[in-house]
């Protein structure tokens, strides 16, 4: 049987909650405690599955518990409830890991939803990011209509994501909330997540779909990463490519996977890159609506390609290549550096042109529906891989 | 300029549209257009067929053979390896000179991109170190494709690039090329001396 633990100084509402939230439809056992020192003391004893606490009581607070919560029982979800909700309360609720926060005075049944749906509901998941990016993360949880918290972690950085129904609605990063948490907890390199399935947040702060979210945080990383490539930075960040030293990185590889055997031979790694490039252009026709995807030397001459029956790939890469230089040259003229994407709109669709490495250039030929957003996104993915593998 | 020399339009426009691609879509892309435009060339011609290597020379020293009609008569020097007196693109280059005084900008852009290994460069066994100015990028896969279009004894012929030496009497070699075709880099030295191009036959 689930164990759930009430927490309130005031003995009328903690009397009240133990009597009526169990009913024959929520079989739970319910522990109390009068403060959260109490209820510290219980959770150090025993595995609780579901915390209910008022915010503001005599000496430890609500928020506090939760802080304390987080440490020492981590897959513990926790409910707040405080008849005082301040958009401070709510926003440091909902950083420190809140599942759900619910305002008194509230209806018993409303608060019996909440429960049965914390204990019964998958907890979600927690873990490193290593071998996946974050942005895949959060696709997968707006693709799968997920409702959901996700905590990111990384040494000294820590940020919330709320998802509802597959929608990103909130971000919180230290003062920021809104689009530009969203941004900031997206460019976090490494670290942990956390995922609480259920969490909802009652403050929405985002609007936008998650693929313009997404688009508009990946440009801003670009735009970081090339001011830092071009400037090293303040912190002793290293220039791309280098190590602290100024040494020329040993692998550069993107994280969608280690390439395995990397010293066995210029060939083998060749090789492998070649399949790995198939199978990279077959990811990217699965997009929702992308017809074709090519690798093109600068010169315009197909490396390799996945294409459907009657698409010239050959005169298609021909005139991409001048397309990419033109866009490169127009770039140079007014002095906007580097070419990241050049996407070219049509009344049937797009074509988005990206370089890979200082030899050759993405091609991908979109429908009018396609999911441009993940086509950005696939390609930024995929860059630095496809880069290591068109070096001629 | 000489007074009253009429100099040739076709010429320097070609030398200004080489400056133009460069400046509007990038050296690659300047040079996979140019590369393009020889192979195209290429598929414009008909096949033909000579019975034996003797009968191919002969039509290349003579200048029937349609290599030597487009960069003129070469030289048999043995083994299969050809000279080529002088450049085809010579006239042009003089034209624009005696004009501009000096080759428009960006050309040794172009031609240090055209010795960068490449696909097909390697598809067609030119370049590799073997361009003196952007017009190799233009000759030599033109020289490659339009062998294509000849068989010798039944065989296709091939052209391996082995060396080319600019108007200022630089060599520049092609070690890929010496090493997959086993001519000495010596005896492409010496071709070298008194030709502007060094190229070897093939039959498949």
């Amino acid at each position: 049987m689930k164990k759930v633990l009430i927490v309130d100084d005031e003995e009328d509402m903690v009397w009240s909650l133990k009597r009526n939230l169990r009913n024959e439809t929520l079989y739970i056992d319910i522990f109390t405690a009068r403060s959260g020192e109490e209820a510290l003391e219980i959770l150090k004893k025993m595995s609780i599955d579901l915390v209910v606490t008022d915010i503001k009581m005599q000496g430890m607070s609500g928020l506090d518990l939760l802080l304390n919560i987080r440490q020492i029982r981590p897959q513990t979800g926790v409910i707040v409830m405080t008849a005082y909700p301040t958009p401070a309360f709510r926003k440091e609720a909902l950083f420190r890991g809140c599942l759900h926060f619910i305002e008194k005075p509230f209806d018993i049944k409303q608060l019996r939803e909440l429960v049965r749906h914390a204990i019964t509901e998958d907890k979600g998941f927690k873990g490193t990011v290593t071998g996946i990016e974050l942005t895949d993360i959060i696709q997968i949880n707006c693709i799968s209509k997920t409702t959901a918290a996700l905590r990111v972690r990384t040494m000294n950085k820590e940020g919330v994501l709320y998802f509802k129904d597959g929608r990103i609605v909130n971000a919180i990063y230290e003062n920021l909330e809104g689009e530009d948490a969203f941004y900031e907890i997206l460019g976090f390199e490494g670290g942990t997540l956390e995922s609480v399935k259920g969490a909802e947040t009652p403050t929405v702060t985002i609007g936008k779909g998650y693929e313009s979210l997404l688009m508009e945080g990946l440009r801003r990383l670009d735009e970081a990463n090339r001011d830092r490539a071009e400037t090293g930075d303040a912190a002793g960040m290293p220039a791309a490519g280098k190590t602290t030293d100024g040494k020329e990185k040993e692998d550069s590889l993107s994280d969608i996977g280690e390439i395995e055997e990397k010293n066995n031979g210029e060939n083998s790694l060749k090789e492998e890159n070649m399949f790995d490039v198939k199978q990279i252009l077959k990811e990217f026709t699965t997009i929702d609506g992308v017809t074709a995807a090519c690798i093109v030397g600068r010169d315009g001459f197909v490396i390799d390609s996945m294409a459907p029956a009657g698409v010239d790939t050959d005169m298609m890469a021909a005139i991409a290549s001048t397309g990419l230089g033109s866009s490169e040259a127009m770039g140079k003229q007014l002095s906007k550096g580097n070419l990241n994407v050049s996407m070219i709109e049509y009344e049937g669709g797009s074509i988005f042109l990206s370089p890979v490495g200082q030899d050759a250039f993405l091609a991908i030929i979109a429908e009018e529906k396609a999911n441009l957003g993940m086509i950005r996104f696939s390609t930024r993915k995929y860059r630095d891989k496809l880069s290591l593998a068109t070096v001629i | 300029m000489q007074n009253g020399k009429i100099l040739d339009i076709a010429h320097i426009s070609f030398l200004d549209m080489i400056k133009v691609m460069i400046d509007t879509i990038g050296t690659a892309g300047a040079r996979g257009t140019l590369i393009r435009n020889a192979i195209k060339a290429a598929e414009c011609i008909e096949t033909v067929e000579y019975a034996s290597v003797e009968e191919f020379i002969n039509a290349i020293e003579d200048g029937t053979n349609p290599i030597s009609r487009i960069e003129g008569k070469a030289v048999h020097i043995g083994e299969n390896v050809f000279g080529l007196p002088s450049c085809p693109f010579a006239p042009s280059i003089k034209n624009y000179t005696d004009m501009f005084s000096k080759l428009p900008d960006g050309y040794a852009e172009l031609t240090e991109d055209s010795n960068k290994p490449n696909s097909i460069a390697d598809k067609l066994r030119v370049a590799h170190g073997a361009c003196v100015s952007p017009f190799c990028s233009v000759h030599q896969p033109m020289r490659s494709s339009f062998a294509e279009k000849i068989k010798i004894g039944g065989k296709q012929a091939t052209i391996y690039m082995l060396g080319c030496k600019s108007g200022s009497g630089k060599k520049a070699i092609a070690d890929k090329w010496i090493a997959d075709t086993g001519i000495s880099k010596d005896t492409v030295e010496k071709v070298l001396d008194s030709n502007m191009c060094c190229y070897y036959l093939k039959m498949q």
